[in-house]
């Protein structure tokens, strides 16, 4: 009598033999719409696990990412703290474009080395991308501040900057330069703060920064065989030449391997034909002048004498030069607001103390050639050692960032005490005499002042044969008391050392013009 | 021999139900419309005064916000007057219909509407911008649930013409395999003179009513067994075949159309219907077998089908590329955090546009992610909930098995699109270009899914109250009858 | 600016409560409607006892519970599938109105009978009367409490 409900054609379920339920008249629809109804709920049970998943666990990795695009945003939309010089001048600031979005806008082409960019299709370089955090107000200046900003509206803090350069004396060395490639890095060394810092040639950052000719500008510029992104005084590495030997002096004396009365009874004689070492001659240019009189420290850096220095990086030895050497920033990146290519004194491969291949190569580095490779920001770090009585300042660009919450300041900083301020005191008399000296004039040409006296070394570094010499400048001024540390270099400026030089002696002018208001 | 009458159940007592004005009182709807309406208007009030203090943050200024205006006040209140509108003509239709289905949908469309008046109005929409002109389609569709839940009495139209209705639906599809327009690689619009449309959203009503009309018929002979393959107890082989063909027309979407969603949609709702209408699990596992074997030979056979499958596996391979969409979705959710920036703090738009392109069609849910954080999603998640508990309680109390299969499958449709869309936002499924329900910008989307919440609405008439007992015919009649007699 | 910023904080707050407390109401809706259904007594109005069925289909002896439109006939969607050749695919339907219950014939071929008389349209039915569609005669009941 009793049915298999479901076998029965009607739908209308026989209730004999089993309780009349409303509910269970149509077999099967009211259970499996109870079990789909469930199976839905259980699928939106996945999607709460999932945004929770996503909105609680990743939540903080995924918004705090450079790709969110509220932080892309927030860089596109956020009014970036503007940028002042030294003087109190402003260096860049934002206009608006059509869509009210601010972009970048820079005072001169001068500080395009400095500043960098701020682009939206191109992002950061430069300052704008090492405080790119205080300038789009990402990183407050309050870090009680720091914790409270999820729970701000407008969390952001632009912060303006104060840089330690002088627009006036970024223009000036510009100008200095004129149409040659190269840089000049000026330094107050009692403080490391960089009071210019050139390349050339430059390129207009302005341009990059408006969206409007972003694109066809930095096109051109990528496409430029000279280069003009490059920075040079920072990531530009050359050969130093002569101006090296102040390094090798900085070893030589600073680890007493020789002294200020040192003579090599040898050096006379083979100015003629070159001194001989491993079957390599060290060649000289400077017999007519200096006759056959041994040369004490001093006179060997007036006459730039490279028969002396590769005796004294001999006698100094590879493991002592490349210790001094990175006393002074060589052998890692400096630690600088931008990042800078690594100096070297030897590429480091060889088997040498120091990582020097052979005596060969250490008697070439000690005056300036062998695989020595420098920038020319670490070649106004050595002037600016010397000036500060030995000490080394650690070189910066900013000195404040002010935003809503603060101000956060950059103070001076010892970097390293290389030398005793005796030896340093040595080394600076040798180079006032390598600029004032009857001999060093011939060198230096240009570079002596008659507002001040300049302590300086000049360089000229050969390169393969066919391509003309890098021409250097490194000193200081004033000597009796010195307030700014400066490196010029000249990419393939042709013999002699003339044309830097100048090119020195013309910024220290307008160093001394602008530090005598 | 006796020839079998033609024609299906005739409804019964029709003649007997003459128009009478007689209003129903509708006390639940009244008091969550109440609710409904505050809430919006919180949330206007909400955006507009985010709104007004990012505009004077953004100037610098910082000077006194007007906190108290809602944003765009006109567009809002015209919604809520029209939801009341919609309320005033069921109290006067007098019918015993469902009271939450049309609060739930009111509140999600006002919520999709203050996404609308929320995002940069250039985004899309001919109408004076993108909130005018979803506030015009929310109207229509009100207008189109009004109309059915009071007019539909009778299901014979649909009930009736099933194959018409797939003929119908065939028609469209190939309409749009031959026509239809492509965006973003998908052909998924279809434009005929002035209108166009997307019409795999009218084609998923259909999929249902014809679904429906097909299941109630056939219910006792697919339950039957007549073939086994080894373990698996199949119906008979000639009901295989609209299974074969919902297939393969799922196939053919995929294939031609290039619209993974749509395909995944239909496949689904076939499937929960065919489980609901025989309760037979090997059904499900057959189905979803035949799935996974389709999506197989899918990805091995056609690139975007690859494409979209490897990035719903890893999208961060390739954030700025082919994963950039579905990366920025899942950046918007993880900045909502637990509650979100509030309506108007977040979605942060670049040279004026939000990062993603299709927001307001693809990723509302991201986007209300974003600024309802987590708190936020998961009451719109409870929301589509309720609404599919709602249809698929219609469903269960349904008169017979058309109207309980029609109703389950009018619901599961909502319930599993809003899942689909919310699972690709979510990377927890790949990612397809269909629309959240009521949400969602875009007339045919809304009006497709206006015209379920009509029919359900309609569907959920209590009929189990007993009938009005019949009137007696008027003296004029019977002596009539008499006369003929 | 502040006091600004914590209003927005508050007005944030409560759209997301009000979302909540709609969601509240429409479950406690839900629930109460479930209750509701649950507690109603069974909806059996009456049960038809099949009292001769040659076919065999509905087995005779066999009884439905009834609902407030029942429909007869050979078509399989009918409530009760009646297998008889002389019978309608939509042969007749039984309705519950006011509180009774009447039995309509659909335009059947053979027509529906109570007890022995043709039925013509609607036509009242008392519990014990026997209908008769083909061959296949049912009887009326009352519901078991």
């Amino acid at each position: 009598m009793a049915l298999d409900g479901r076998r029965s054609a009607s739908h209308a379920r026989p209730v004999t033999g089993s309780p009349p339920s409303w509910a269970g008249r149509r077999i099967g629809i009211g259970a499996a719409l109870g079990r789909v109804s469930l199976a839905l709920a259980v699928a939106f049970g996945g999607l709460a696990v999932g945004a929770g998943y996503w909105q609680v666990i990743e939540s903080s990795n995924l918004s705090s990412s450079g790709d969110d695009a509220a932080v892309i945003a927030a860089a596109r939309n956020v009014k970036r703290g503007e940028i002042f010089d030294r003087d109190g001048e402003r260096i860049a600031w934002n206009k608006r474009d059509a869509n009210g979005e601010p972009y970048r806008v820079y005072a001169s082409t001068s500080l395009s080395h400095v500043l960098g960019y701020s682009s939206r299709q191109y992002g950061t370089a430069g300052l704008e991308r090492a405080w790119n955090a205080q300038l789009s107000g990402v990183v407050s200046a309050d870090p009680l501040r720091e914790l409270t900003r999820k729970f701000q509206a407008n969390p952001s803090d632009p912060q303006s900057l104060t840089t330690t350069v002088s627009l006036q004396l970024q223009e000036a060395a510009l100008e200095a330069l004129g149409t040659k490639r190269g840089a000049v890095v000026l330094i107050d060394p009692r403080t490391g703060e960089v009071l210019a810092l050139v390349s050339n040639p430059t390129y207009n950052a302005s341009g990059i920064a408006d969206p409007a000719t972003a694109t066809r500008i930095f096109d051109r510029l990528t496409s430029d065989e000279r280069q003009p992104l490059l920075p040079r005084a920072t990531q530009g590495l050359y050969v130093p030449g002569s101006v090296f030997k102040i390094v090798t002096a900085v070893a030589a004396l600073g680890s007493s391997a020789v002294g200020p009365n040192t003579t090599y009874d040898d050096q006379p004689s083979s100015e003629r034909r070159g001194w001989l070492i491993d079957g390599f001659r060290v060649r000289d240019g400077h017999h007519e002048v200096t006759g056959d009189k041994p040369l004490d420290f001093a006179e060997a850096v007036e006459a730039s004498c490279n028969i002396w220095f590769a005796e004294t990086g001999v006698r100094t030895g590879g493991d002592v030069l490349a210790e001094w050497a990175s006393r002074l920033g060589f052998g890692s990146p400096l630690k600088f607001d931008l990042p800078t290519a690594t100096s070297q004194v030897t590429n480091g491969e060889g088997d040498g103390p120091g990582g020097f291949g052979d005596r060969v190569e250490l008697a070439n580095a000690a005056y300036g050639q062998g695989q020595t490779l420098v920038t020319p920001l670490q070649m106004a770090l050595v002037a600016s050692t010397i000036a500060n009585d030995g000490v080394l300042m650690r070189p910066h660009l900013v000195r404040e960032a002010t935003g809503r919450s603060g101000t956060t300041t950059i103070g001076p900083e010892v970097a390293s005490r290389v030398l005793l301020p005796g030896v340093a005191a040595e080394i600076g008399s040798a180079m006032r005499l390598a600029v004032n000296g009857e001999i060093g004039r011939i060198f230096t040409a240009g570079a002596a002042l008659r507002s001040m006296t300049v302590a300086g070394k000049s360089g000229t570094a050969e390169l393969d044969p066919g391509t003309r010499p890098h021409s250097w400048f490194i000193g200081f001024a004033p000597y009796e008391d010195p307030q700014v540390a400066i490196a010029v270099l000249v990419e393939n400026s042709g013999g002699g050392s003339v044309k830097a030089s100048p090119i020195a002696g013309d910024v220290l002018r307008a160093w001394r013009a602008w530090a005598r208001p | 021999m006796i020839a079998a009458a033609p024609g299906n159940l005739r409804v019964v007592g029709r003649e007997d139900r003459r128009f009478r004005f007689m209003p129903r009182f509708r006390g639940r709807e009244l008091g969550l419309l109440g609710v409904v309406a505050v809430t919006l208007y919180v949330g206007a009030v909400s955006l507009g005064a985010t709104e007004r203090f990012r505009e004077s943050l953004a100037d610098g200024e910082g000077g006194p916000v007007d906190l108290s205006t809602p944003a765009d006040p006109g567009l809002l209140l015209t919604y809520i007057a029209a939801l009341f509108v919609v309320h005033l003509a069921f109290v006067l239709s007098g019918r015993r219909t469902d009271q939450l289905l049309l609060p739930a949908v009111g509140l999600l469309g006002g919520i999709g509407l203050l996404l609308m008046i929320r995002l940069p109005q250039n985004l899309a929409g001919s109408l004076g911008g993108l909130a005018q002109t979803q506030l015009v389609w929310l109207l229509i569709g009100l207008g189109i649930i009004a109309v059915l839940a009071i007019a539909v009495r009778n299901d014979v139209w649909l009930r009736r013409y099933k194959y018409t209705w797939a003929a119908v639906g065939v028609a469209l599809l190939l309409l749009v395999f031959l026509f239809g327009n492509e965006t973003n690689g998908a052909r998924l619009s279809l434009t005929l003179g002035p209108i166009s449309g997307q019409p795999s959203e009218l084609l998923k009503v259909i999929l249902v009513v014809f679904l429906a009309g097909y299941l109630s018929e056939n219910r006792p002979l697919l339950v039957e067994e007549s073939t086994r393959i080894g373990p698996i107890k199949l119906p008979p082989l000639p009901y295989l075949a609209p299974m074969v063909a919902m297939w393969a027309i799922a196939l053919g979407i995929v294939i031609v159309q290039r619209d993974l969603g749509a395909a995944l949609l239909f496949f689904a709702v076939f499937l929960l219907l065919l489980y609901v209408s025989t309760a037979r699990v090997s059904f499900v596992v057959l189905g979803l077998g035949a799935f996974v074997v389709g999506a197989a030979a899918l990805y091995f056979l056609f690139g975007h089908v690859r494409t979209r499958i490897d990035v719903w596996l890893d999208p961060f391979a390739d954030p700025s590329g082919a994963g950039y969409q579905i990366v920025q979705a899942l950046h918007a959710f993880a900045r909502g955090g637990l509650i979100g920036t509030g309506l108007g703090g977040g979605l942060p738009t670049i040279a004026g546009r939000p990062p993603i392109p299709a927001l307001h069609t693809d990723f509302p849910f991201a986007a209300l992610g974003e600024e309802l954080g987590l708190v936020g999603i998961l009451a719109i998640l409870g929301l589509y909930l309720v609404l599919v508990q709602r249809g698929l309680r219609i469903a269960s109390a349904a008169q017979d098995e058309f109207r309980a299969i029609l109703a389950a499958g009018l619901s599961l449709v909502i319930g599993v699109q809003a899942f689909i869309i919310a699972g690709g936002n979510l990377k927890l499924i790949p990612l397809t270009g269909i629309t959240l329900p009521f949400v969602s910008y875009g007339g045919s989307s809304l009006l497709a899914n206006a015209v379920i919440v009509g029919l359900l609405i309609a569907l959920s008439e209590r009929t189990r109250d007993p009938l009005p007992p019949p009137r007696r015919p008027g003296r004029l009649r019977r002596l009539f009858d008499r006369g003929a007699a | 600016m502040d006091a600004a910023l914590l209003a927005i904080w508050v007005l944030r707050l409560i759209f997301l409560a009000m979302l909540y407390a709609f969601l509240f109401f429409v479950v406690r809706a839900l629930v109460r409607d479930l209750r509701a259904a649950a507690r109603e007594p069974t909806m059996e109005l009456g049960r038809l006892v099949v009292v001769a069925s040659p076919s065999g289909e509905p087995p005779s002896g066999s009884t439905f519970a009834l609902d407030a439109v029942t429909s007869l006939g050979r078509d399989v969607n009918n409530s009760i599938v009646i297998e008889d050749e002389f019978v309608s695919s939509a042969h007749a339907a039984l309705t519950y109105r006011g509180r009774a219950w009447y039995v309509e014939d659909l335009g059947s071929t053979n027509g529906t009978f109570v007890n022995g008389g043709q039925v013509d349209g609607l036509s009242p039915l008392a519990f014990g009367d026997e209908v008769q569609l083909g061959q296949v005669r049912l009887r009326l009941e009352r519901a078991r409490p």
